[in-house]
This record gives structure tokens, sequence and C-alpha cells, in this order.
């Protein structure tokens, strides 16, 4: 079967693609034509149509799409619909309800499916991505993969540079799973255990790290001192509640910390080790195991940052405790993360009204759901409270409540990671196997989407949150725009290529070249790979039925692509484009569909959401 | 483009600070007087950027027996893991033709950097000792009295890496190398490619008017779904498709989707233009090594061989390379990362002359800040000033410029732990390389505003 279907990756992509377009041209011209079998699409009232005197009912689809898309790895069908005229509420507590779903499980599931031996190589090198896009995807706790995810892009891993990270998957799988376990939970809770994570203590080298000796000059190492305050905890400026800067005379922002406080706070972090020697049999699963500190390597002086004196001889945990407590209780710890949630959920430049909203629930651990039950534990960093106090303030919300917002400076470009997201879940897939699928194990590069899983150049993530684009609207404005970061000449040809590959089901590799793409010989196949032609593979049979009346068609993909943002202009100009591709049969229906999925997700009105 | 490039200067003129910023570059365009470019006038600066703050200790090593043992005794775990390496009878002494203004003290680079150490001999390279953010010049006394103003956020990467690149912290719009192609290039037929990055968005390169390039290095720019032979009978859908992807239209009020339009728009006008000017035909003896830094210059190579077509006379280049924030393992990282560094930017420098074009470009590093001297067991932590390479055929080489502080602890120009307080600001550092390339006086100035802070020093290295 191998031997019939050997074709070179490369050439069988380019081949289908032809395949396709050139069908397109075989036709002779014309409009569309009626399309008796059109299946019936969801109604929706009108954006901005009254609300029964209730701000928590989702008025209608495209609200419904859009609270998805904010919240979720992008809307399906079937959610959208299950959504529409349902309390915002009842979602969100639902949500919170769910058993987590663990990135470890499917590292594992991955291991019993394909044995012990591509457990070093496949598994090991591509498991850890694998589970973000089967979760991000299928998994049903929804809400906290998605705000997991942007926890992760707050308290950053990567396995850009690090061959431990990449040989044992456990270790950033299981740092997925700290951020997963706590995303309805505490930030300090999700904090601590991040710092006694094997996985941070490597990737910012504090592991191994000792007490300073007179005698050499050694000090302890410095870096997770300075980026747990500067990047997890409160920021570099103080902050008043709404994110603006606080001030000194000369109006210049007021710098938190200085370097004495990060020589200070750094020698808390000395003496942690592996929970288990590195010649430990079983060595591989201290890599999820919290590291254990060695009291004779923990530093035993005074211990002196942002006015707090740990004295001297505390031991270890305890220091741990104090210092982190005493961070998060640091005034602009609220803002700095509220902020930056904001950013990574529902608008990159949020006022200060709406920063300030989120930054009470963040420090007072409680929120008032519409329907009025109260979220929340009551403590300093709740995640609940927090996540509800984003997704149902009116900003956020605007198509649904009255709200003060300006709408020319409202929105984020999509991450280009969840516009892939965002196509596999609004599309039926044949499966959703992306082990089996090596298009996925790595896009980094400009080529691809410029962005992948725990895989940023460094822990200041693939954009930041105060980046500005110089030459634009928006950077006149001095607005924050994260993910224009990641928008330049190559990326932007690199993410039409990449997703027409898959909108266009040409992304699935040849059985025999995924076998060589893990180094196991063809003919002694060390994995399953009868089913790589089905790795999201899209079915678009919905779609193809109203192919032929392109207004239809457009209106619909539009309502789970667009979520209710679709101008005019590009309406009538996908319609003409898609009108000069004839319908006269099934193939030529399917790609119709594809054309048109393509305009709208290489189109501003998708690139934004609003 | 042409719309929302207006839309974009009314934008800039209604913001106060903005206002200022044209106000001054405006000034500084009025007094440029326009010298006609032939294309032998070409002349391009390559930036090096070495992100997570290289330790530059490691790069100008102490030589003379009394710094060197003071090194050693300072460094002396880390040092351990370095093995023979960093004895001092393996490391290569440099022979400044300055060694004077040393008095006693002698310097040596690590022996990954063979090839540079040649080149520093043959007069083709220099370095530039203690450079760093600056805002006027500072003293240990006025540090701990905290009587000048400082840059902000040292010490931070993200915005040392803004700081070095613009003067400001994250969220700086435009810098140095964006502002002086603000100034010259008017005289290049397509300005779209004066500035160009095989880095991301950087934004040492972008200017008020200038939006730098992204070239990746695998080179093709193009939609596979416009390929023309896809579209035998149907031309008028590609036209369609080829529209869609060029269209600059924005019938919306939001800023976002009328940055994201425009910024697509641009990148499908420029990547059809550079599609079609570029040959990638570009044979040398010279070959670069299959490293990071190796393919972003040999990149570099083939843009500044197509310069002609391109259309330019005046070029700025970003590439980077990571891995230098060595909190630990430095002894494994950082040897390796310069010996990367030694061979890609000889294989450059030997590239330009094959081309005979050394004299007309010059390559230059820079770092988010140099590290502590002190070590942290096996690595060392985040500093200030450092020191750099400047590399061509106008570079005056063969010398160490600016000022090396003692390799010991507490001197005058310790801010803590070996983190060096710097003795030449980065401005001082661009200036003579934005005079070569061309700015005025007047320019330089309105390029680099805290110039004017400096007494004017005899950094002459170009």
């Amino acid at each position: 079967m191998f031997m019939i279907r050997s074709v070179v990756v490369k050439n069988y992509r380019l081949h289908i693609l032809g395949l396709i377009v050139m069908l397109v041209a075989s036709g002779c011209g014309g409009g569309s034509s009626e399309g008796t079998d059109t299946p019936p699409i969801g109604n929706s009232p009108p954006i901005g149509a009254p609300v029964p005197n209730n701000d928590d009912i989702i008025p209608g689809e495209s609200a419904a799409a859009r609270l998805l898309t904010q919240a979720t790895f992008g809307p399906s069908r079937q959610a959208i619909r299950d959504l529409s005229g349902e309390s915002v509420s009842e979602w969100l507590l639902a949500e919170f309800a769910k058993p987590a779903s663990l990135h470890s499980q499917h590292v594992e599931h991955l291991a019993d499916t394909y044995g012990e031996e591509a457990l070093t190589g496949f598994v090991g090198r591509h498991s850890t991505t694998s589970a973000f896009w089967q979760h991000a995807v299928s998994a049903d706790d929804q809400l906290r993969q998605r705000v997991a995810f942007a926890l992760s892009e707050i308290i950053v891993v990567s396995n850009a540079n690090d061959n431990l990270f990449r040989d044992y998957p456990q270790a950033v799988s299981g740092f997925q799973d700290i951020l997963i376990e706590h995303a309805f939970g505490n930030y300090l809770d999700m904090i601590t255990e991040v710092t006694y994570s094997p996985t941070m203590g490597r990737f910012l080298t504090y592991i191994n790290s000792r007490k300073a000796d007179p005698e050499t000059g050694r000090v302890p190492d410095e870096n997770y001192a300075r980026e747990l305050l500067q990047l997890f905890t409160i920021g570099l400026v103080a902050l008043n509640m709404d994110g603006s800067p606080q001030t000194d005379t000369n109006n210049n922002a007021i710098e938190l910390f200085d370097n004495d406080d990060i020589t200070g706070l750094a020698k808390v972090f000395t003496g942690f080790k592996y929970a288990l020697g590195r010649n430990d049999p079983d060595f591989q699963r201290a890599l999820s195991m919290p590291m254990v500190i060695n009291e004779q390597r923990h530093s035993t002086t005074e211990k002196s940052f942002l006015g707090l004196t740990i004295p001297s001889n505390t031991n270890g945990p305890e220091s741990i405790t104090l210092a982190l407590q005493h961070i998060i209780d640091q005034p602009s710890a609220a803002p700095f993360i509220s902020r930056q949630l904001i950013q990574r959920l529902v608008t990159s430049h949020p006022e200060p009204d709406y920063i300030e909203r989120v930054a009470q629930a963040f420090e007072t651990g409680l929120y008032e759901l519409p329907n009025g039950t109260v979220v929340g534990e009551g403590r300093k960093g709740d995640l609940k409270a927090t996540i509800a106090a984003i997704l149902t303030d009116p900003d956020a919300r605007y198509d649904m409540m009255d709200a003060d917002v300006d709408l020319s400076k409202f929105g984020k470009v999509r991450e280009p990671l969840l516009r892939l997201t965002h196509w596999a879940r609004a599309f039926e897939l044949e499966s959703v196997t992306p082990e089996l699928l090596p298009l996925l194990w790595d896009t980094s590069g400009a080529e691809q989407l410029n962005q992948h899983p725990y895989r940023a150049s460094s822990v200041f993530n693939f954009f930041r949150p105060g980046y500005q684009a110089s030459n634009t609207m928006t950077g006149a404005e001095g607005l924050t725009m994260p993910e224009l970061q990641l928008l330049n000449a190559s990326s932007s040809f690199g993410y039409i290529n990449f997703m027409t590959t898959f909108i266009t089901g040409t992304a699935q590799a040849d059985p025999d070249d995924v076998l060589r793409a893990i180094n196991a010989d063809p003919d002694e196949p060390i994995i399953d790979v009868s089913n790589v032609d089905k790795a999201f593979l899209p079915i678009y049979t919905t779609e193809i039925a109203l192919a032929a009346d392109s207004t239809a068609l457009v209106e619909h993909l539009a309502q789970v692509l667009i979520t209710g943002n679709l101008s005019d202009a590009t309406k009538d100009r996908v319609i003409q484009t898609i009108d000069l591709s004839p319908v006269t049969g099934n193939a030529s229906a399917d790609i119709r569909v594809k054309l048109a999925i393509i305009l709208l997700m290489t189109s501003s009105d998708y690139l934004v959401q609003q | 483009m042409n719309i929302n490039r207006r839309k974009f200067l009314h934008g800039m003129s209604t913001t106060a600070m903005s206002a200022a910023t044209m106000g001054t570059l405006t000034t500084g365009l009025n007094a440029f007087t326009v010298n006609a470019q032939t294309a032998s006038d070409y002349k391009a600066l390559v930036c090096v950027f070495l992100l997570g703050g290289m330790d530059t200790h490691d790069l100008l090593i102490p030589y003379d027996n009394e710094s060197y043992s003071q090194y050693r005794n300072i460094r002396s775990t880390m040092l351990e893991g370095y093995g023979a390496s960093r004895e001092q009878a393996a490391l290569l002494p440099l022979s400044p033709t300055n060694a004077a203004d040393y008095g006693n003290r002698a310097f040596a680079l690590p022996p990954e950097m063979s090839n540079l150490h040649q080149l520093f001999h043959q007069g083709d390279a220099a370095i530039i000792g203690n450079v760093g953010p600056l805002i006027q010049p500072t003293s240990k006394t006025e540090l701990e009295n905290k009587s000048v103003p400082l840059p902000p956020r040292l010490f931070s990467h993200n915005d040392q890496q803004a700081t070095w690149q613009s003067g400001g912290p994250e969220g700086a719009q435009y810098g140095w190398g964006g502002l002086f192609a603000d100034l010259v290039q008017q005289n290049n037929l397509n300005q779209e490619f004066t500035n160009i990055t095989t880095q991301g968005n950087s934004l040492f390169l972008s200017g008020a008017n200038t939006f730098p390039y992204q070239v990746s290095a695998s080179g093709a720019s193009n939609i596979r779904l416009l390929s023309p032979e896809l579209f035998r009978d149907n031309p008028e859908l590609q036209q369609m498709l080829s529209d869609h992807f060029a269209s600059d239209d924005s019938d919306t009020a939001n800023l976002l989707r009328q940055d994201v339009t425009m910024l697509n728009s641009a990148a499908f006008a420029s990547n059809q233009k550079f599609e079609a000017a570029f040959q990638d035909d570009l044979t040398l003896n010279t070959t670069f090594p299959s490293s990071g830094l190796g393919r972003q210059l040999e990149t570099v190579a083939k843009t500044i061989a197509n310069k002609e077509a391109l259309g330019v006379g005046r070029q700025i280049f970003f590439v980077a390379i990571g891995g230098f924030d060595t909190h630990d393992n430095q002894a494994v990282t950082l040897p390796a990362l310069q010996s990367q560094i030694d061979s890609s930017v000889v294989s450059f420098h030997q590239a330009m002359t094959e081309m005979g074009l050394n004299e007309q470009v010059t390559l230059f590093t820079a770092s988010d800040f140099g590290r502590t001297l002190a070590v942290n067991g096996d690595g060392t932590d985040h500093g200030w000033g450092s020191h750099h390479l400047v590399v061509g055929g106008a570079v005056n080489g063969q010398q160490i410029y600016g000022q090396v502080p003692p390799a010991s602890l507490g001197h005058d120009w310790d801010a803590g732990n070996g983190r060096l307080i710097p003795g030449v600001s980065i401005e001082q550092l661009a200036a003579p390389m934005g005079r070569w390339f061309g700015l005025s006086d007047a320019e330089l100035a309105v390029a680099l505003p805290n110039l004017a802070n400096f007494s004017e020093q005899s950094l002459n290295f170009i």
C-alpha cells in the first residue's frame, strides 16, 4: 500500500492544489444558479436588536459566535447553535465546572498508541505540540484550554532551544497542565506551582542556583527573580488600577524595583534541584515533579526586596511562600495581569475603565455575573472572577449590552495559531490527528504561522503586550497591538500559503513521508500511518450544498468565520470572485467553497476579531 | 496605500508627541542638501544584533598578567567549565595601534574568534569598548546619587533591546536605523528596499517614513494560489484573487482593520517588486556557514548584489541571533556562539571584498547589554555597558576605541558585580557611522537627540 502512494510531499501538495484550480479554470464562466437544496441556517436577529431587558441572554448566532471566538479556540456550528438564546452566566458556570483535560494525558496516550519504540523520537519531539492542537480543536473544556493558552503567553516556557524539553515531552506538557489546572483557580497558587516547576527552573536557569559564596565571588542566578517580577506578576512600572502608569513629578513612570531588589529576591530561588537524580532510571519523571530544595544550598542571609526583608535563616519553602505572597500583594499585580488577559482574549488596547473593572475582580477575588451569581473565592488573584469579568464586561459584550467603547480602536488581530484552530473547529474534519500531520509539527517559520505553541523564541513570548507598530494608524494613536509584531512581508504570504493548504485539503502528507519525518523505515512502520490522508482533512458537505447560491454560501461562512462583522465590500468581492468559478457539479462546488473560505480568512474582516 | 499613508500622516500630526517628532524631522529634512547618488556611491550598514545580552567580558578578555589573574579569580567557578580555552596561553592577544592608551594593560580575543583576530590586525576590524545606553555622561557617584537622568528599565531584556535600537524602552516606534533611512532614502529609487531585515519587525529599522522589508532566508515570496499555470482558461478569476490580496481598500472605521489591510497590501506590492527584481544568481567563491547568522548574512550579501535591480544606493540591514542570555551553562553556550559570529562575519567580509564593496559596507554588533563580571556558578547575569565589533574596509581598524574598565569589582565604572557603567553612549557609536553614511551634523542631531549631551569625542573609527 505504501509503495503505491510514495509521492514526494511537496509535489503531492502542488499536484492537488493544481488540480483544484485547473478544475476551476475548466468552466465556461457565468454566475450563480439556483440552489434548491439549501439546508436551513440559523436565524439571528441583527446586532443591536433589543435585548429582553437582560444583559445575560445571547441574542443570536452572531453574538454567540463572537463570545466563542473570544473564549474558545473557535466557534463550531454546534456550539453557536447551543449558545444562541442562552445565558452567558450559565455558559461560564458550565465551563467552570467542566473537568480539566490535561496535556500529559495526550502525551501518554500517544506513547501507548505508538509504543515504546516511537517514544524517544516521534512522540518525544512532537507530542507536546500534538497535545496542543488536539486539545485546542477537540477538548470539551474549551474556555479552560483557551485561558490556559493565554496564561502560557504570559508565563512563558519554550522548547525552541532546549533538547531536554524535546527529548522529554513531560516537561512542557506537565508545565502546561499546571496552567490548565489553575486556569480557574488562583494566580498565587499557580505562580507558586510554577516556581517549583522543573520546566521553569530549567528554562529560567534557577534550578541548581546556589547561595552566594563570598570566597569565590559567586552570586545567585538572577534570571527568575527578574522575569518573575517583570513578566509574570507586577511589571516594571507602578500601575494604577486602570493600567495607567504612575508618574513622578517629572512625569516619568515610577519604576517598581532596581537591581538591589533583584539580587535580594534571587536569594529566595536558591537550592532548587530535580526531585530525582540525573542517574535515576526514572529521571524523566522528575521533569513533571515539583523541584525540591536542598537547604544546604539555600541562602541563609537576609533576603530584601520590594520593601520586604525575609529574616536570615528562613528556610527555602518558607522564603518562597513569603516572597510570592508579597509580590502578588503589590497593587500593580491586578492591573498588570488583567490587562494582558484582556489582550489575549478580547481587545489589544483595552480602555482604562475596562481594565479597572477586571482588575477589581482580580484584586477582590469576587465577581457578580449578569445573572446575579457571584463567582470567586474572595482571595486576590481569583481567575474565575477575573475571566468572568473580562468576558461579561460591557466592552467585551458591546453587541448585547450598553457599552461606552470606541469601536474604531477595539478588537485584536487574531493570533495566527488561533486562525488555524478556528478553521479546524468551524468545519467538519475527517480526523483530528495532529500527530499524523507533519505540517503541524513546527509552525514557527514565517512560511508557516510565525507562531508555534510553547515555542516562543524567548520568555518574552511571540509578541510584547506593549508593542506598537510604527507607520500604522494604530501606532500613530499610541495603541498597543501585540499581534502586529508577527505581521511582515514574509509572514503575510506565509499565512496565505499555509492556510490555503489546509483549506483546500492539501496539507496531508504521504504516509511514507510521515515515516521518513520520524526517521522510520517505510518497510517497517513503527506507527500506523493508514489514516495519514485523513488528518485535518475538511469535509464541506453543508457548504457544498450551498455553493450554487454564492450569496447564501458567503453568508453561511461568515456566520462561523467573521462573526457578524462582514463588510459589504468584502462580501461583494468574495461573491464576485467565486461567481467567476462556475458550479457544474460537486467538484466545482467544492472549489467554490474553498475559494470563498480562503478569501474570507485572508480579509481584514476576519483577520481582526472585533 | 496612499490613502492610508495620508490618513497616517494626518493621524501623526494630531498627536502632540508625534507632532513634535514630525516637526524636528521636517526641519532635518529641509536642512538636508540632496546628494546625487550614483551606483558606485552605494553604502550599507549591517547591524548584527546578539539577542539576550552578550557577555563581552568574554569577548575582550584581559591579557596582561595582573588583569588576567584578577579575571581568572573572579570567574574561577565558571572558567572551570571552559577547560583550556580560557587559559591565558590559549587566548589570542591583540596588538592595537593605540596600545599606549591602555598603559600596561593588554587584551585578547577568545580562541573561537581567530578569523576576527586576523581581520583586526589587517585593519578591517575595530573594537568599541564599554558602549551602552546613556542619556548623558554618567559617573558612579552620579549613578548612586541618582543625580543624572538614566535610560529607563536598565537590565531588562526587551527594554534594553529597544533602547539600543531606538533610545526608548518597549513601545518605542522609531529606531536610529529607521531615522537614518528617513534622511537618505529619497535618493533610493525604491525606498521600500532601503531597510531590510531577516529577523521580523525590527524596531531599529523603523522610521517615520521607513518600514523595514522582511526577506526570508529561503527567498521566495509568492502566493502559490496565484500561479498563472493554475488558471489556464480563467485569467479573470486569477485577476480577481490577485486584486483581493493586493487590495488596500478599507471601508471601515476600525483602525486595526485599516492597518491589517495596509500592511498586507504593502507586503503584496513589495514582494511582487522584490520577486521581479531579485536575481538569485550570486556566484561567489565565498561560502557562508550554514548557521543561523551565516544564512542571514548570506541573504544580506545576495540582496546587496541586487542593489541596482532593487534601485537602492543606501541600505541598512538588521540580522540577529539569540542564545546570549547565558545565566547558566555559559562555558558551553557562548563559545559556540562566538564561533558562529566569527565564521559568519568573516565570510560576509570576504564576500563584500569579492564583490568589490568592502569599503562601502560596514557591519557592527549590538546587544541588549553586557553581563556581570561576577558569576552565578556557571553563568553571568544582566549588565549594562558592553564591548562591540565594527567590521569593514572603511573602518579605521586595529584599534580599541572608547574605554575598557579594569577586570575587577568595585572600580569607578562598576555599577555592582561588574555591570559596567558605559563610557561611550550608543549615540556616540552611531554618529560616526551616520556621518559616513552621508548624514550631516544637523541630521545626526535629529536622529540621535541625546548626542548633544556628550562632548565631541574622537571616536573616529570610520
